[in-house]
Order: structure tokens, then C-alpha cells, then sequence
């Protein structure tokens, strides 16, 4: 999935008490050594475990967290409202998060116990049944689950969902699915059930069964269906491009106002049964949702945690670096804090069309300056330094190894980045760099441009405008050298990450490095097709290796710690460590 | 008049500030010679020891030592004694041929209008409405990128005279027009008066009447307005900067530095108060010498 740059930007936090304040404080520089840190996380972070369910555990209801009480209002508040609420347009973590909400799919992750999940079937009785290999998907859907206005979800409302996601409006949700039941440019040979045209390849043989028939074995298909983007949308009540911004509900809530940029209010849907539904705990009986405040103001009003702010919490404002010493130091907010190391995987590509010498992109990787840009994010506390492609959270089966001395040097060892200079086609490359000016990203490419001048490179800096940053740095030929992109595995397995940056280059597709190379195409291709899912997670790690190690089309990037506050009366928050962001589904409020 | 503003002891105290501060601007290179350090390099970075693991200082009051006289900045670790006295030097500039442009601007369109009256007045005055009435702050946020994208190839980093030259463009565009509308009223009064129109009996050239009669009573208002108009436009700029569209890193500016301040404050003050301290001492001290340059030269007001 696209990953949203999470905000560490302080916006006017003008407060004239710079005089009031003056030097009478000391020692401001306190937790300074290490140790001090993770005193407020007793546990060492262990990445969570998601294994596939059985018919049993996709019985609701879902399992409660300790101390659960039913009941009250809740209230989160966040910057951004949801861009789509519409199923089929939600890609972005963010949007599929509220989608829990109020939207079901045929899976869905269950929280069995902390960093303890299950895929198991939402609407359908159990996560899936393949046969012929894995060409072929059978789902069941289980008895008594309805829609908001109290009619049943039938099978031809899943396939009804699928066809629809051909259709030309639908642009920015996943295309997995449409792709292994059609071709690769899926929406050239099927467009969408509007026009009477039915596809084939999803039968309805009753009401409460559906098949997909995809042309080759797709062994991990029911992780496919778990995503947000293939949650269900009703036949009767398709509105088409309106339905994103009146989606109708088959979850446990309805939205009763929106106001967008603004604010969303939702009530309980009378006709959601917790009996049916193994993921979902929907405690609270109302849901109040704020949006604008930048981080930094979200943190100050939940450190405070007055008033009505005591039952709030946030989706994804992180505490911005400016907080975290104060956050972190304070042992009173430990019960208060969540924290979780980001899933998804954040890389500075080199344009290959432009970085042709391998040397120079290996002594870039030598020089990078990964120690100093994880002090500008807040230390240790804020961001790892992983050195594989692959993220060890998301990855089954992760394999760490580290080519470039990250873990001896990782202050970047301008020595090597020397030689390799020296060995290359231009001993002094000009690299031009473009960021996403923001002020935390203008202090970076400070870092990035200190370092790498030592090292005799020398550095153009381009900032780009936020709002169009993947627009610029997304297009084919574009005039930059070294760029940063994120992309998340839309499910636990290397085949939702290599095949998807390294795959075909074209404007806005997430290949950002430009790289073709026909022998690690088929390479990807054979690794798919593996039905042994062990087998072909060993083999996604080692080609994540000797990608790194034979073409070097990126540096790896700084992985970023969430660390988010929420209201002393919230109970049961827990970032869900596969998206990175507080799963709704736990949430209650105490009294 | 030299002799009044001698007796003002505010003025002179004044005065002597703003020297300094202008001072310290021009001789930036020479104090960072001196005290051994420049603003661009990353110590707190290349030093283990001098930021914790959060980026902040280790040090007490924002790692104050002999060493760093001001402290080091929290996250990239530089100088802030010489981030501060360069980014003065920056601000200063921006500000110092800002305020030459508006007020040469200024006298011409005010002097135009004032005495040539009928059209070209009604013209200018209704240009100088529009100045005005526009948000300047929300135009030039937004026309910035704009100058970016037409004058710079997107292979080049936009080069800092450019950015700098924009800045001050904006300023005085935004700037000229009260300056211009005083003097128009100024000139306006004038042009009735007796010896203006004796001059204009015994045959003189415009140019003359001008340049021999007009002006020389006009140097009050303009050096007045002049003295006000500089730190307005000292800290517009260090607003611009604050608001992410001044100088961008790693140029040091006033603006920015305090922009970064008040995002740290909480765990590092100091580096709120060394910029902040600066910039309000500098608006104060060039604000009195303001208002003692208008008593000198005008004693009849009483204050």
C-alpha cells in the first residue's frame, strides 16, 4: 500500500514565553544515556505472528480485550480526515482503518492475543478453501449477517464487488485480485458490471457461496481478500461514484454526519451481530472523529489528558521528535504510550536511468549518513536502522543481513564510500536529491549533504511541494537521482513487495528506481508461482539479498518507531503492528 | 537637530544597539574567523557527546559551554553563537535593501502624485489602494513556489540570490504603497504653500521645484517612516521564514531559528531565547531610535 509520510511537522506553535521561561532551567539534555529509553517499554518488541485460522476461530464474537467495558463515546482525533470511503478506492492505511468501521470483507484479521493474529473469515465461515492447485477459491458466507437497512449480504453481492472494482472510476485501491482473475491490465478486459456484462470468472452456484476462478495458482489469495479494498459493497445500493462519499454499512457502525476536513459522528448499526463477527469488538456506543490538529497539538492535549480529551486517542498522530524526550522521560505517560516499529518498507531510490554506476550507488550506500538522520527523528526511541529491503516486522520467515556496515558504522564510513569512488566511472558524482520539504526533511538532506560532501559527492538539494510529492518524484522521466518512497506489504509476504517496486515501470507505478532487469522479472515470477508458502518466503529473502547486493537500486531508509499518547479513560489502544496505527477494533471506553 | 538627538539618552542607547546589530551583520565572516566555528558544520553530529539520543544537547541550557558560547542546535547539532549572528546578517540584508527600494519607490510614486495631481494622481492613488487592500502575507506564501518552478531548472538548486532577491521584491511591493500615500499628502499641502508657489511664478523647471523646494521638506517624513519601516521588515521577513517560505537550510536566518525554537522549547528553551532575545532587543532599540529621530527633528511634539 502507498504509505502516507507520517507528520512530524510543528505548524505555528507560537508561544511568546520565551522570556518567561529564560535559562533557569538545567540539565535539559537529561535521559542521556542509553539505558534510560526503553525503561518506559518494559518488553523488547517481538514482530507479531499472523497465521491462517480456522472455521472455529472465525466464530464470533471477537475476543475481548482485559477489563472491556461496553458502552459511551469515544473520541479520536487526528490531521487528516479519510480520503475514500469507499471500499474499492482505499488503499491507504488511514482510510482502510475506519473502513473496520463500518465496512466487512470475506476476511479479516483476528487480534488472538498482543502480536498474536489470525486470518480468518469475516463474512465467510472460514478464511477459504483452495482446490486445483490454488487457481481455485471457494468462500462460504456465514448465516445472519444483513445490511445496515437489515437485508442479507449475499454471494452476489461479493461478486457484485469485485466486477465493480473494474469499473473506470474506481482508481486507487488494490488490484491483486482483478489481476489473477483477468490480465495484468485488468480493467482492458473486463469494464465493470454497469454496462450488463457479468465476469465469469466469479461464480454464485447458491446464495451463500462464491468461487473465484484465477488463471494461475495464487496460494496466499485469502490474504488478498483481508484487504480493506475488497471489504463488500451492497448490488442494491450502488451508487457508483457517490458511494465514496456515502458508503452504506455492514459493519458495527453507521455514519450518521460528516463534515469533511472536519469532523465525523457515527452511531451503532442495529443490524450488526457481534455473533457473527470474530474481528470486531465495537465497544463504544458512539464514535467522535476530529480532524485537523497537526501532531505536535495532539500531543500536548493528550499529555494534558483534561477534560474531555481523557477519552480520546488518535489513529496516527506520532509524537513529533520535539516531544519525545519529554514523552519518553516522563514515567507517568508510560501506561498512556503505544509504541510499534513501522511495517512498511522506506527506501531512497536511485533514478538507474540516471545513477548508472553501480560503485557510486554502493558508495552512496557506504556514506549514508543513517546514525545522524535517526537523531534528527528522535533518537533510537523514534527509528530503527534496518538494513534489508524487506521489513523483519512484515516479512514471514526475515532473515537479517547487512552489506553496507550499517550495524558496525552507522555514522556511514566515508573511507569505503572513498574507494568505491575511486574504483567508479566520476570519483566526484553529482547527485541530485530530491525531498519532501517539510521542516524535519529540510534538516535531513542537511545530514544527507554534510555527509555525502565528505565523501566528495557533491549534492543538489530539490524540495518538493508535499501535496505532490509522489506525482513528481513517481514520474518515468523525472530529473532527480536519489529520492525516498515508502511501499507497505499488503500482506505478510515478500510477494506484495519485490514484484510490486521492482515491477513495471510506468508513471506513478511504485517502481521508483526505474529498475528492468529481465532476469530478476522471471526470478519474481517463479517465486510467485511457488505453492509452498516457507519455501517462497526463504526465497523472497534471499533475492531481497542479492538484489542489494548486485544492482543496489536504493538505500535502505530509516525505519520509523510509532510512538502515540492516548487519553487515561481509552482502554484497549494497541497500534496493529501490520498497519501501523491503532486498530479501532479493541478500543473502549472506561468509565 | 544633532545636538537634540544627543540629549536624548534613549535615542543614543538606541542608536548604539542598532550599530551593534549592524556591525555584528557585516562582520559575520570575521567573528566566525575569531571564534573559530561556522554555521554550516553538523559538531553535534560529527562529535558523539554533545547531543543525547533524542538530538538534545547533553549540556545544561541548550549545551552552553566555553566552546559554544550560545549552545548547539538540538537534531543537526551546529553553532548556534554563529547560526544567530549569521542569520542576523541575512535578515538584515533582506531587510536593509527592502527598505532602500521601498522608500526610492515610495518618493517617486508619492512625489508623482502629489504634484502632478488630476489623473496620474487618481491613478496612483487607486494603485496604491489595491497595494494595500491585498493580503500580502497569503500572496507571497503562495507566489514563492511559483517563482521557483518559472526560474529555476528542476536540475539546480534554487539558487540563494534568487530567494533572496524574490524575498525583497515581495517586501517592497507590498511595502511602497503607505510610504507613497504619506508623502502624497505631504506633497499635496506643500504645493499650496507660498514658496512653492513663488518658485513656480519666477519661472522654475518642475525638476527644480521638485528636487530644491519639495524635497528638502520631505526628508523628515521619509527618514521617520524609513527608521519604522526597517525592523517591520526585519521581522516580516523572519515571519516569511517561519512560515516556510523565506531563506530555506542550510542558509542560516533569524526567522527559522526561532521557527525551530518554538517547536523545542519545551526541552531546550535556550534556543528559543538567543534568537528570540535578539530579535525582540533589535525591534525595540530600532523602534526608539525611530521615535527619537522624529523628536529631534520635529522638538514641537511633546511626549
Amino acid at each position: 500500500m502507498r504509505v502516507r509520510e507520517r507528520s512530524a511537522v510543528a505548524v505555528l506553535a507560537v508561544g511568546l514565553l520565551m522570556l518567561t521561561g529564560a535559562c533557569a532551567e538545567g540539565g535539559q539534555g537529561a535521559p542521556a544515556a542509553s539505558g534510560d529509553a526503553p525503561a518506559a517499554s518494559a518488553e523488547p518488541y517481538r514482530p507479531p505472528t499472523i497465521t491462517v485460522g480456522t472455521a472455529d476461530d472465525s466464530r464470533g464474537p471477537a475476543i475481548a480485550p482485559e477489563g472491556v467495558v461496553k458502552g459511551g463515546t469515544v473520541t479520536m482525533i487526528d490531521r487528516d480526515d479519510f480520503a475514500h470511503f469507499d471500499p474499492a478506492q482505499s488503499y491507504v492505511n488511514t482510510a482502510t482503518n475506519f473502513g473496520l468501521l463500518i465496512h466487512r470483507g470475506l476476511t479479516g484479521y483476528k487480534r488472538v492475543a498482543k502480536g498474536d493474529y489470525r486470518l480468518v473469515g469475516d463474512l465467510a465461515t472460514d478464511p477459504g478453501t483452495p482446490s486445483d492447485g490454488g487457481k481455485t477459491w471457494t468462500f462460504t458466507l456465514k448465516d445472519g449477517v444483513k445490511w445496515q437497512d437489515g437485508s442479507p449480504i449475499t454471494s452476489e453481492d461479493v461478486k457484485w464487488t469485485i466486477e465493480r472494482s473494474f469499473a473506470s472510476f474506481i482508481t486507487q485501491g488494490p488490484t491483486y485480485i482483478q489481476q489473477w482473475l483477468t490480465e495484468t491490465d485488468h480493467k482492458k478486459a473486463y469494464q465493470g458490471p454497469y454496462d450488463g456484462k457479468r465476469l465469469d470468472a466469479v461464480e454464485t452456484p447458491d446464495d451463500k457461496t462464491v468461487v473465484f476462478k484465477f488463471k494461475t495458482p495464487h496460494a496466499d489469495a485469502n490474504y488478498a481478500f483481508a484487504m480493506g479494498g475488497y471489504a463488500i459493497v451492497p448490488k442494491a445500493k450502488d451508487t457508483k461514484e457517490k458511494y465514496d462519499k456515502e458508503p452504506f454499512s455492514s459493519g458495527p457502525y453507521i455514519i450518521k454526519s460528516h463534515i469533511v476536513d472536519k469532523s465525523i459522528d457515527l452511531e451503532r448499526n442495529p443490524n450488526w451481530d457481534a455473533a457473527t463477527d470474530p474481528i470486531r469488538g465495537a465497544y463504544p456506543d458512539k464514535w467522535r472523529m476530529e480532524f485537523g490538529q497537526e501532531a505536535l497539538q495532539i500531543t500536548d492535549r493528550l499529555i494534558a489528558d483534561a477534560g474531555p480529551d481523557q477519552t480520546t486517542f488518535t489513529f496516527y498522530a506520532n509524537v513529533p521528535p520535539e516531544r519525545l524526550q519529554q514523552v519518553l522521560g516522563d514515567a507517568s505517560l508510560a501506561p498512556r504510550l503505544l509504541k510499534s516499529p513501522s511495517p512498511y518498507g522506506n527506501y531512497y531510490y536511485f533514478n538507474l536511468d540516471r545513477v548508472k554506476d553501480v560503485k557510486i550507488r554502493q558508495a552512496i550506500n557506504h556514506a549514508w549518513p543513517a546514525k545522524q538522520i535517526q537523531q534528527l527523528y528522535g533518537g533510537p526511541a523514534a527509528a530503527a536502522l534496518p538494513t534489508t529491503i524487506l521489513n523483519e516486522n512484515t516479512t514471514a520467515g526475515y532473515e537479517p543481513y547487512d552489506l553496507f556496515g550499517k550495524t558496525t558504522k552507522p555514522e556511514g564510513d566515508i573511507a569505503k564510500a572513498k574507494e568505491l569512488l575511486a574504483q567508479s566511472s566520476n570519483p566526484n558524482p553529482t547527485i541530485v536529491y530530491a525531498y519532501n520539504q517539510t521542516p524535519l526533511q529540510e534538516q535531513i538532506t542537511v545530514a544527507i549533504k554534510s555527509s555525502l560532501e565528505k565523501a566528495g559527492i557533491k549534492v543538489v538539494a530539490k524540495p518538493l511541494d508535499r501535496k505532490t510529492y509522489y506525482d513528481s518524484i513517481g514520474l518515468v522521466k523525472n530529473d532527480f537521482d536519489l529520492y525516498w518512497g515508502g511501499w507497505g506489504a499488503d500482506w505478510p509476504s515478500g510477494s506484495t513487495v519485490l514484484p510490486v517496486i521492482f515491477g513495471p515501470v510506468a508513471d506513478g507505478a511504485p517502481n521508483y528506481a526505474h529498475l528492468k532487469d529481465p532476469a530478476l522479472t522471471e526470478e519474481m515470477e517463479k517465486i510467485t508461482a511457488m505453492t509452498d508458502l516457507d519455501e517462497a518466503n526463504a526465497a523472497w529473502m534471499a533475492l531481497d539479498k542479492k538484489v542489494q547486493e548486485t544492482i543496489t537500486p536504493l538505500v535502505v531508509a530509516e525505519n520509523r518507531i510509532a510512538n502515540t499518547l492516548h487519553g487515561s479513560k481509552v482502554g484497549g489502544a494497541e497500534i496493529d503492528p501490520q498497519f501501523w496505527i491503532v486498530s479501532p477494533n479493541t478500543i473502549f471506553v472506561k468509565p | 537637530m544633532w545636538l537634540r538627538f544627543r540629549r536624548d539618552r534613549t535615542g543614543m542607547m538606541s542608536a548604539v544597539v542598532v550599530i551593534f546589530f549592524f556591525l555584528v551583520a557585516a562582520l559575520a565572516p570575521v567573528i566566525s574567523w575569531v571564534y573559530g566555528k561556522d554555521p554550516y558544520t553538523l559538531y553535534g553530529q560529527d562529535t558523539p557527546g554533545l547531543l543525547n539520543e533524542y538530538g538534545y544537547p547533553v549540556l545544561p541550557n541548550g549545551g552552553v559551554s566555553s566552546e559554544f558560547w550560545f549552545g548547539i542546535e538540538p537534531g543537526l547539532g551546529r553553532d548556534v553563537f554563529t547560526q544567530l549572528v549569521f542569520g542576523i546578517r541575512t535578515s538584515l540584508l533582506i531587510a536593509a535593501a527592502a527598505t532602500l527600494l521601498t522608500v526610492a519607490i515610495g518618493i517617486v510614486m508619492g512625489i508623482v502624485a502629489g504634484y502632478a495631481g488630476g489623473r496620474t494622481d487618481y491613478a496612483i492613488g487607486r494603485l496604491i489602494d489595491i497595494t494595500l487592500s491585498f493580503p500580502a502575507t497569503l500572496f507571497i506564501i503562495a507566489f514563492m513556489p511559483v517563482v521557483e518552478n518559472v526560474f529555476v531548472s528542476p536540475e539546480e538548486e534554487t539558487p540563494v540570490w534568487l530567494r533572496a532577491v524574490t524575498l525583497i521584491l515581495m517586501l517592497t511591493i507590498f511595502q511602497w504603497a503607505g510610504m507613497a500615500r504619506l508623502l502624497r499628502g505631504q506633497v499635496l499641502s506643500l504645493r499650496e504653500r507660498e514658496f512653492v508657489e513663488a518658485a513656480r511664478v519666477t519661472g522654475a523647471s518642475p525638476t527644480r521645484i521638485v528636487f530644491k523646494e519639495l524635497l528638502p521638506n520631505l526628508w523628515t517624513p521619509i527618514l521617520i517612516q524609513a527608521t519604522l519601516l526597517l525592523p517591520a521588515l526585519v521581522t516580516a521577513e523572519a515571519a516569511l521564514s517561519f512560515l516556510g517560505v523565506g531563506m530555506i537550510e542550510p542558509i542560516p536566518d533569524w526567522g527559522r531559528m526561532f521557527l525551530r525554537g518554538t517547536q523545542v522549547y519545551q526541552n531546550d528553551i535556550t534556543y528559543l531565547v538567543f534568537p528570540g532575545a535578539a530579535l525582540v532587543i533589535f525591534v525595540i532599540a530600532f523602534n526608539l531610535l525611530g521615535d527619537s529621530v522624529r523628536d529631534a527633528f520635529d522638538p514641537k511634539i511633546k511626549r
